[in-house]
């Protein structure tokens, strides 16, 4: 079987930082591989696995920062790669990266797709399911359990939903899930295996090869920034200062105010 | 295109309340989007709020909540419709079908959106960088633009009489089935209703600490919570949960130790009352919501809470 | 004439007897020595010395063995005890031999006897006594297996809920030995009193434990003699040959690996581990299965006696983890044993005829998992070194424990909290997730700025660590030791956010990968920076830095900021302003200690300070770990048990009243720090790091 499994590398802001012309400063970002992709990744893995054959392909739309991150999925385990970009992406929306991705993907006739239900950074939860609209694929938003036999038609997912409350759902492969943290526990990619994933294939890609110029990513595109700027300080905490019995008494105080009041 | 089209939420027959803040939020921008604001239910009953125009209802195939029966439906009703903005709740039953509308349709999209204003168009403002920077999004040359509204961040219009509701016949096929409901945990504490919640996270490295914080908050006569590292970890049930896929709580006091309040558990709290927080890290974000502050070890802390109740 | 024959009365046929059954026990016995090496050579050629040191180890071996020095450490009763039974075994062996050569070899074919007259007296009388020797050692230790019981012996798995056949067998199989010692050396005695009491040689001063024997056997007959002669005479024989041709497969076994062990170990066994050789750089790292073994670590599993020293030493076994040094070694010996039965003797033979024998089998099968070793007992080592320093014939358990981690690493079996270590190290280069450039923020509260070594040329370049930089109650021992330095004008600088972590704990983690990625990048920043020696405050970066970076390209000199500051004292740089008579007591850090002999600067400075030092039981080598090594410091212990720190507390505790528990290590503060409130001592010892007392000296 086929896992197409898209992964962001995500933007890691220092707390500390300075915007430079309306955007934050560059030298304050570090990038790491999206958390909710670490997890998407090892449900692939661990299906290819059970199956005992089977590939599994990670995509990134990102530039050369998201090179690491894809190397960590080959040594973990995946495939191959592709990283998908052109300096057009830049600032892409949710809506554009999915056009993009639905492009990459689509060649690879899946029979699953795995997103993580969020980044870190931009926290839109959208972009896997615009993918799999743009697939045409069934989709489950928010799976926190994937129970699939290989070679069976459908996969039993379980849906998470607000509060403790959760669904369980049968859908049809191929099909499009978004993962939530949770669902396993990822493998630990070392770095002698990130060294000798340099060995896997890592393909390069630009919007031509996939069919796709830059109006068509206009029209895809969801939205626009049009500011960025540091929250309001909003006055802030009052710090309390101090031993940890004052500031034990403190709150303690102010616990029992807030409450009878 | 002209006005605004809600897309009301509901769950097990019951309406939840995002609905009603997303009724809210269409007021405010009823006269800018100038027309009507209808308010669509999607396979549940009809409901009423002051100042909607319009009710849709829309009869679905299935009992519950199915994205792609909701997909289609949604489709059909902004083709009916032609709204300036559709408004949806940034939850987790919208996240299955939001972005899939506004990408098939290639509508104006953004979720997690905290406030809203206008510009001879909608202006969205979210976070960014994981909630470290305020974002605001506009939607050139997009006829209609469709918002997922973060819960909680809105005020809620009032629930009152309403018009009479109008049937719409959708023609939408489930893609998924639903085999049934768990209650993750047997429901025996609603968060949601606490006056006063203990809320702990990764600060306290151990479950076997839990046990400790269980006493203090019983002590202390608070119910306990916890942040999603705690339930992903498997310390904890997600029906203790506070965050945006957890529970949204608004107490009287919210008292977090060792939380550092990523955007998503801050969804989750940040209309508390009066908000406390403890964290060895003086740059934790929740030190940005909070109201009071402390940098401390939190097991110092609460030990000696424990000697004050 | 003073002598005595060996085959006397024998009838011809019953001489030939002899010499067929001494020379099949001679084959047993080679085979015996050839099985196992044919199972070291199916592991691998790695870690093996360079032929022109073998003189010299071999010469240090003899040393140590002769010496008995490490057999004594710490057990004086054993110590001496093996002293008799060795020295004793050994003698009575090389006195056959001599006598063999005599009457096998030099009377027959050159007409040679020098088996009598004054040599033969001299021989007798040193075998009499030192057979005395060999029975007393064994009665010795008879009465200390029986009666005293020291927990060493006590042969129980802490990865086991019940007694293992293989255990019992051992328990059996140890009292065999000790017996059929007995019985020899019995036999030997009463054999050697009726021939007295026969023959009546007349020189019994010169055997005179025989001579006692001897008169137990005065009134009887010499028919009886006679047959008892003939009769102990073939027991004692046969017994005797029987246990040499068994030699290879009992206890007794250790005579000869223990020996080569001694000769083949590595002397910087856990200061330095070994890298990936290159040609194993695209094979799985560490040992999964026997046959990634290095061949010397699978003779160290058959050099094992099971004396337990490392087992006593154990911090892991000592608080309730389900490790001991010595139970990993015997459970993969079992295992190595249970492969070579596979093969079996023909796969042997034909292994010396130079055929192969067929791979796999269980050389090629995991030995973590199943009923094998566990992952947990892997993962509980604190890489202290207690066990390798304690052992007395020069196993090297704690690496072979590292190289069983590599392989988990590899697998992706490896506790939660480390594997989110290990990435936090790789994303930030520090342990503590900070960004890089908040490294030197330690630095701010200093009214003076530190020198940044990588844009000035310094004398010396100051290693923080990420403790000293980021922990904040070792930020300020760090500042208390920059205001040291500034006060002695020593000319120092940091590397600010050029430095990162060390890599010792990764690479005691397992993480090879890692490691070498830290040590590339540290040892770059490095190369750029103009200085005559490194100091740290850090005794595992101490530790890696000075022995393991010179394998990657960078010799420097490394000291720990003890060895400095004592250096200052000295050189009377610090004028230490009148002492402070404070009762203390000291913790040698595993890394600056056993790893690496710095324990006296830190007793001289005590000793400068005017402080009175009560030493805790367990110092010096003997320190017991504190229980953050080898990555434990990111694993959280199980709740309820008690923590390695907490037990030392008591231990300190225990000596009465103190004002101060002092370390020189900013693990050791943290981990002190945090068990002397869990263990209920905040009112009763106070924590200080030795720099914080020299400060208030100075």
């Amino acid at each position: 079987m086929k896992i197409v499994v898209p992964v962001k590398q995500v933007a890691v802001l220092d707390e500390e930082f300075e915007m430079l012309e309306g955007r934050v400063d560059p030298d304050a970002i570090e990038w790491e591989l999206n958390e909710w992709d670490d997890f998407s990744v090892e449900a692939a893995l661990q299906l290819r696995e059970a199956a005992g054959d089977g590939e599994v392909v990670v995509v990134s739309v990102g530039d050369e920062e998201a090179e690491e991150g894809l190397r960590a999925c080959l040594a973990k385990g995946a495939d191959r790669a592709q990283r998908i970009w052109e300096d057009s992406l830049e600032g892409a929306d949710p809506l554009a990266v999915a056009r993009v991705l639905a492009a990459a993907v689509e060649r690879e006739s899946p029979d699953l797709v795995l997103c993580g239900v969020q980044s870190s950074d931009g926290v839109h939860g959208a972009t896997g399911v615009a993918l799999a609209a743009h697939l045409g694929l069934p989709r489950v938003a928010v799976v926190k359990a994937l129970d699939y036999d290989a070679g069976s038609r459908s996969a039993t997912v379980e849906r998470e939903l607000e509060g403790g409350l959760v669904e369980l759902l049968k859908v049809e492969l191929p099909a499009l899930l978004t993962i939530q943290t949770g669902i396993n526990e990822p493998r630990y990619a070392n770095l002698r295996a990130i060294k000798q994933a340099k060995e896997k294939p890592l393909e390069e890609l630009g919007l031509s090869e996939l069919g796709l110029d830059s109006d068509a990513l206009g029209a895809a595109a969801g939205s626009r920034v049009r500011s960025m700027a540091p929250p309001e300080a909003g006055g802030g905490a009052e710090m309390l200062n101090g031993s940890p019995e004052a500031v034990a008494e403190r709150i303690a105080t102010i616990v029992k105010e807030r409450l009878s009041g | 295109m002209s006005g605004v089209l809600v897309v009301a939420e509901s769950r097990r027959g019951e309406l939840r309340e995002v609905s009603l803040e997303l009724v809210g939020a269409a007021l405010q921008l009823k006269d800018q989007a100038g027309g009507p604001v209808a308010v669509a239910v999607i396979g549940a009953d009809t409901f009423g709020a002051a100042g909607i125009d319009e009710i849709i209802t829309v009869a679905t195939p299935t009992e519950h909540f199915e994205a792609h029966v909701h997909a289609a439906a949604l489709e059909a009703l902004i083709e009916r419709q032609q709204p300036s903005v559709v408004l949806l709740g940034h939850t987790i039953d919208s996240l299955g079908f939001g972005p899939a509308v506004a990408a098939k349709l290639g509508l104006g999209f953004a979720s997690d959106v905290t406030a809203l204003a206008w510009d001879g168009g909608p202006i969205a403002t979210r976070g960014g960088y994981g909630g470290k920077v305020e974002v605001e999004l506009e939607f050139p040359g997009k006829d209609t633009v469709l918002l997922m509204l973060r819960a909680g961040a809105f005020d809620p219009a009032e629930a009152t009489g309403a018009p009479e509701a109008q049937a719409v016949e959708v023609d939408a096929a489930p893609r998924t089935e639903h085999v049934g409901f768990r209650e993750v945990e047997a429901g025996d504490v609603d968060i949601t209703k606490a006056e006063f919640l203990l809320s702990v996270g990764r600060g306290i490295e151990d479950k076997d600490a839990l046990p400790q914080f269980e006493e203090l908050a019983e002590k202390m006569g608070a119910t306990l919570s916890v942040s999603r590292p705690l339930v992903d970890a498997g310390w904890a049930t997600n029906a203790r949960q506070v965050g945006q896929s957890g529970k949204t709580v608004k107490p009287k006091v919210y008292l977090a130790l060792g939380i550092s309040g990523a955007v998503q558990h801050l969804a989750g709290m940040q209309n508390a009352d009066t908000i406390i927080a403890v964290n060895t890290d003086p740059e934790a974000p929740i030190f940005r919501v909070a109201h009071y502050g402390a940098v401390a070890d939190l097991f110092d802390v609460a030990d000696e809470l424990a000697e004050q109740f | 004439m003073k002598t005595r024959d060996v085959f006397w009365d024998f009838e011809p046929a019953l001489e030939v007897l002899w010499y067929v059954l001494a020379a099949l026990s001679t084959l047993v016995f080679l085979y015996g020595v050839a099985r196992p090496v044919v199972k070291y050579g199916r592991g691998q050629r790695y870690g093996l010395p360079p032929r022109r040191e073998l003189p010299g180890r071999v010469r240090d071996a003899l040393r140590i063995l002769l010496s008995h020095v490490t057999v004594k450490r710490r057990d004086a009763y054993a110590g001496w005890a093996h002293a008799g039974i060795f020295y004793g075994f050994v003698v009575l062996f090389i006195g056959t031999v001599i006598l063999a050569i005599n009457t096998d070899l030099t009377e027959p074919f050159f007409g040679w006897r020098f088996f009598e007259g004054d040599f033969y007296l001299g021989y007798s009388i040193v075998l009499d006594v030192l057979g005395l020797a060999l029975l007393a050692g064994v009665v010795l230790m008879m009465v200390r297996r029986g009666v005293l019981r020291p927990r060493k012996l006590d042969y129980d798995r802490p990865d086991r809920e019940a007694e293992t056949p293989e255990r019992r067998v051992y328990r059996i199989g140890d009292w065999v030995f000790v017996g059929i010692l007995l019985v020899l050396v019995v036999t030997g005695y009463v054999l050697e009193g009726v021939r007295i009491a026969m023959d009546q040689p007349g020189y019994d001063e010169w055997s005179p434990a025989g001579w006692v024997a001897a008169q137990a056997f005065g009134g009887v007959g010499d028919g009886a003699l006679h047959a008892m002669r003939h009769t102990l005479w073939w027991f004692h024989g046969l017994l005797a040959i029987g246990f040499v041709a068994a030699i290879p497969y009992t206890k007794a076994a250790h005579m000869l690996t223990s020996f080569v062990s001694l000769v083949l170990r590595d002397p910087q066994a856990g200061k330095r581990l070994r890298a990936i050789p290159p040609e194993r750089a695209a094979e799985p790292a560490g040992y999964g299965s026997l046959g990634d073994f290095g061949a010397v670590h699978l003779l160290h599993l058959d050099a094992c006696t099971k004396c337990g020293k490392c087992h006593e030493a154990c911090p892991a076994l000592a608080t309730g983890k389900p490790l001991s040094p010595r139970d990993v070694v015997l459970e993969l010996r079992e295992q190595a044993n249970a492969a070579m039965e596979e093969i079996g003797i023909g796969g042997v033979l034909g292994v010396l005829m130079r055929r192969d024998a067929p791979s796999g089998g269980r050389f090629a099968q995991p030995v973590i998992g199943g009923d094998g070793v566990r992952a947990d007992t892997v993962w509980s080592c604190m890489q202290c070194n207690a066990c390798v320093e304690a052992c007395p014939v020069g196993i090297e358990q704690a690496p072979i424990i590292n190289q069983l981690r590599r392989r988990l690493v590899e697998e992706g079996e490896l506790p939660a909290n480390l594997q989110a270590t290990l990435q936090t190290i790789h994303k930030s280069g520090n342990s503590f997730g900070e960004r890089a450039r908040k490294r030197g923020r330690w630095t701010e509260e200093l009214d003076f700025e530190v020198k940044d070594a990588r844009k000035e040329s310094v004398d010396v370049l100051w290693f923080v660590g990420d403790y000293a930089s980021f922990d904040p109650r070792s930020q300020k021992v760090t500042r208390s030791l920059a205001r040291l330095f500034r006060a002695a004008d020593v000319d120092f600088g940091i590397l600010y956010d050029g430095e990162r972590n060390s890599g010792n704990d990764v690479r005691r983690a397992g993480e090879e990968g890692l490691f070498e990625a830290l040590a590339e990048q540290n040892v770059a920043v490095l190369e750029e920076c103009d200085f005559n020696r490194i100091v740290t405050s850090d005794p595992h970066s101490l530790n890696t830095l000075r022995n393991e970076y010179p394998e990657l390209g960078a010799g420097y000199e490394v000291l720990h900021h003890t060895a400095l500051l004592l250096e200052l004292i000295e050189a009377g740089r610090l004028p230490l302003d009148g002492g402070l008579s404070y009762t203390v007591t000291y913790h040698d850090p595993c890394y600056l200690g056993r790893h690496n002999g710095g324990y006296d600067a830190p007793r001289q400075i005590l000793r400068a300070l005017g402080c009175t030092l009560v030493e805790m039981p367990r110092n010096r080598d003997n320190s017991f770990c504190c229980g953050a090594g080898g990555g434990r410091i990111w694993i959280p212990d199980e709740p309820g048990t008690e923590r390695p720190s907490e037990n030392r507390i008591h231990e300190a505790v225990s000596l009465g009243e103190l004002d101060y528990f002092v370390v020189s290590c900013p693990k050791d503060v943290t981990m002190y720090e945090d068990a002397i409130k869990t263990s209920g001592n905040a009112e009763r010892i106070e924590l200080r790091e030795l720099t914080e007392l020299m400060e208030e000296a100075v």
